[in-house]
């Protein structure tokens, strides 16, 4: 136990005195997560209109006052359709207006009236919503609900405001609790190897398991001293976030979650000779995890094969805990599920690991 | 320069890359990475695992469940539930919407009166709750205008002839696959070259070159040279990718595209040269890598967010990261196709040899040939 405490001591005191690690380790717990909350934004907000108007221009303008902040930018007139067409490859406009000459005797004649529309698709989730606020705007101008009366109440529940940053921080600060606690355990066991004194330890008269079990906690401490830094700095501190379910859930889970991934660090240590085979490998065996775990595409939408495989990525479990825990205010006994698939992953990949890496040939 | 003190270091590198399986990385990683975010990102929403309430059991009702039905976008099913039993499911992550059709639906309808549908959206994932309301609200009131308004009124009505260019269907791939191009010809070369140099270092075989009569100029070249070579090959491989599995038009030149990119590989390994001096492990190094490459590379490549609708303070920033006139140009050879003869992609083209020049210089004067 004496020496279980000892080894700790030592791989704390070895990461605080290695300076550049630790300013990397703090910058991702911190900025990184602040800046990806606070710069990524899939809204389409701010967009560039390019408008040839060759009607007369009273009901055109009248729509066109109602393309305002902070979804559309002020109305750019052009004269010809190329010199809108060059802005538009240009990416100067996103969004191209075009009202034909008989666009407002139409109108008044109720005969099709007809809005061009040019979008520039090359980012075609805004382009999606910027056709479709411009939609609702016309429905609004042409006051269609007189026409049919039902109207639809939507609540967006967890984020009515639709805001990205509490979702883009807790994901960017989910990954990097991934990418570090992976690859600190990884490097911290793979640098002993580098310098050939992990056989010297295997050797030496404390208990093998100790040693491997108090390196990987010392990496699970550090990033658990990150997670509080981030989760009451940024998370709660800088945006705000929300918690609709309870804390010390999501931190016991958040726990549990590093000791899975030390176990994967575990893994890519006892196969790697040197730190550059950990940069490798972890990248390797990371991204397909992050990429079942349902971060980018929900797991019921993904084909059934990789469905079916995405049970075995740990950063499922604990991805849709967590967003339960803070969005969905999930009470604690639905939880389980996400609990379970943590730990028992976690345990086989750490026995795996462990049983590995304590081999001494 | 050298040319043969240059040609025995340059066989060296190259030798030890593929020795110590460096190469797997070198050609497994960038393709993976474009392999699984291309298909990994989606911003179609497809099976919203929906729930029904249908209060009012009438043709009406029944028109609208059908189509919800018969929606790819939507795995509906109808049950008759209390308001907070439904909640409760969204809360548990079993439903993520729920449609709640009111008693007298269509007696309202009929009669003109106002009614109302609700709608519950499970809002933590911000862009599929967005897509999945427009979805709703469309269906909804497709169905409804459909059953209540004549064909005089409709033609009133203003139709919109949108034509979305250069990526007719709006497929994600289009938009995804040249900004995860970038992004991959950002990171990777970037942390090879960083780990090539900070090897040296933390191995102390470093002093080799500071001892030896080689110069920094062909330390530099022998370093660099075979990350430019091998991660060369990768823009090819990458361009197969994108044109075979992902089936992206090219309708640009395949020059500008191969130029640019090979100028895009010099700044992305002078990145990883200003790491490899700052620091001095190679743990450090690679995490402080993909930081400083993965968060702008996704932000400014214009994947999931056009500069035009940035921010003024982003739009500043992103003109100071490089990002932002690689993927211009990357947009412009697969889905625009208007080459150099756009003033614009040639003077971003300058931009970015400025910026591989400038780059590379300040990373080559920083480089001391002794022990800091």
């Amino acid at each position: 136990m004496k020496a279980f405490l000892a080894i700790i001591r030592k791989e704390l005191l070895e990461f605080l005195r290695s300076y550049g690690l630790l300013i990397v380790v703090l910058y991702s717990f911190t900025l990184d997560v602040y800046i990806a909350g606070n710069g990524i934004n899939l809204d389409a907000r701010n967009v560039s209109v390019g408008v040839i108007d060759y009607s007369p221009g009273f009901i055109s303008n009248k729509i066109l006052s109602d393309l305002h902040y902070p979804q559309f930018q002020e109305p750019v007139f052009f004269t010809s359709q190329e010199k809108l067409n060059l802005a538009i490859r240009n990416k100067e406009i996103m969004v191209g207006i075009v009202f034909e000459s008989d666009f407002e005797k139409r109108y008044h004649t109720g005969n099709n009236p007809v809005l061009n529309l040019l979008l520039d698709s090359t980012a075609s989730t805004q382009s999606y919503l910027a056709l479709n606020y411009i939609r609702h705007i016309l429905m609004r101008f042409q006051d269609t609900s007189s026409l049919a009366p039902a109207e639809i109440q939507i609540h967006k529940l967890f984020n009515p405001n639709t805001s990205y940053s509490h979702f883009m921080a807790l994901s960017e600060f989910l990954s990097i609790i991934t990418l570090l606690a992976v690859i600190l355990t990884a490097a911290v066991f793979v640098k002993e190897k580098e310098n050939g004194t992990w056989d010297i330890m295997l050797l030496m008269p404390t208990d093998a398991k100790a040693v491997i079990l108090a390196k990987s906690l010392s990496q699970v401490i550090i990033v658990m001293v990150g997670t509080f830094v981030c989760v009451g700095t940024v998370l709660f501190g800088i945006f705000d976030l929300p918690i609709n379910g309870s804390l010390a859930a999501f931190m016991l889970l958040t726990f549990f979650y590093a000791f899975t991934s030390a176990g994967i660090g575990l893994f890519i240590a006892s196969v790697s000779r040197n730190i550059m085979q950990v940069a490798q490998l972890s990248v390797l065996i990371m991204m397909p995890l992050i990429f079942l775990s349902g971060a980018w595409t929900p797991v019921y939408a993904m084909h059934p094969i990789l469905e079916c495989l995405s049970i075995i990525s740990p950063l499922r479990y604990y991805i849709q805990g967590s967003e339960s825990v803070f969005f969905r205010g999930t009470a604690l006994i639905d939880l389980w599920e996400y609990f379970a698939g943590v730990i028992v992953l976690g345990g086989v990949m750490f026995w795996y690991g462990f049983r590995k890496i304590g081999k001494l040939f | 320069m050298r040319i043969g003190v240059i040609k025995a270091y340059f066989k060296k590198e190259l030798l030890d890359i593929y020795r110590s399986k460096l190469i797997l990385m070198v050609y497994i990683m960038p393709s993976m990475l474009l392999i699984l975010f291309g298909y990994g990102i989606k911003t179609e929403v497809t099976h919203t695992r929906t729930l029904i309430i249908d209060n009012d059991q009438s043709k009406a009702s029944y028109d609208l469940v059908s189509t919800f039905e018969h929606s790819k976008y939507f795995n509906s099913e109808v049950k008759n539930l209390s308001e907070n039993r439904a909640l409760d499911l969204i809360k548990q992550d079993k439903k993520d919407l729920i449609i709640i059709i009111p008693e007298e639906f269509e007696k309202h309808l009929l009669k003109g009166l106002k009614t109302s549908v609700g709608v519950y959206i499970d809002g933590s994932f911000p862009s599929r709750a967005k897509t999945t309301e427009n979805y709703v609200n469309g269906i909804i009131y497709d169905t409804i205008m459909k059953r209540s308004v004549s064909k005089a009124e409709s033609k009133a009505l203003i139709t919109i002839n949108a034509r979305n260019l250069f990526n007719q269907s709006l497929r994600d791939e289009d938009m995804i696959v040249p900004g995860v191009i970038s992004l991959v010809l950002l990171i990777a070369p970037a942390v090879l070259s960083a780990l090539l140099i900070v090897k040296e270092k933390e191995n102390g075989t470093i002093f080799n070159f500071y001892s030896s009569s080689v110069k920094k100029s062909e330390f530099l070249a022998a370093k660099l040279l075979p990350v430019l070579l091998l991660h060369g090959i990768n823009i090819f491989i990458l361009f197969l990718w994108a044109i075979y599995l992902f089936e992206l038009p090219f309708r640009g030149s395949f020059l500008l595209y191969t130029f640019s990119s090979l100028i895009y590989i010099i700044i992305s390994l002078s990145v990883g040269l200003l790491v490899s001096i700052i620091t001095s492990s190679q743990i450090v190094a690679y995490v402080l890598t993909l930081i400083i490459t993965i968060i702008p590379g996704f932000l400014y490549s214009g994947m999931l967010m056009p500069i035009s609708s940035m921010e003024e303070e982003s739009v500043i920033v992103a003109h100071i990261y490089p990002v932002m006139y690689y993927t211009h140009i990357l947009y412009d050879v697969f889905l625009v196709g208007d080459g150099l003869s756009a003033s614009k992609n040639v003077l971003y083209l300058i931009i970015l040899v400025g910026y591989a020049a400038i780059l590379l210089t300040v990373g080559s004067l920083l480089l001391k040939k002794r022990i800091a």
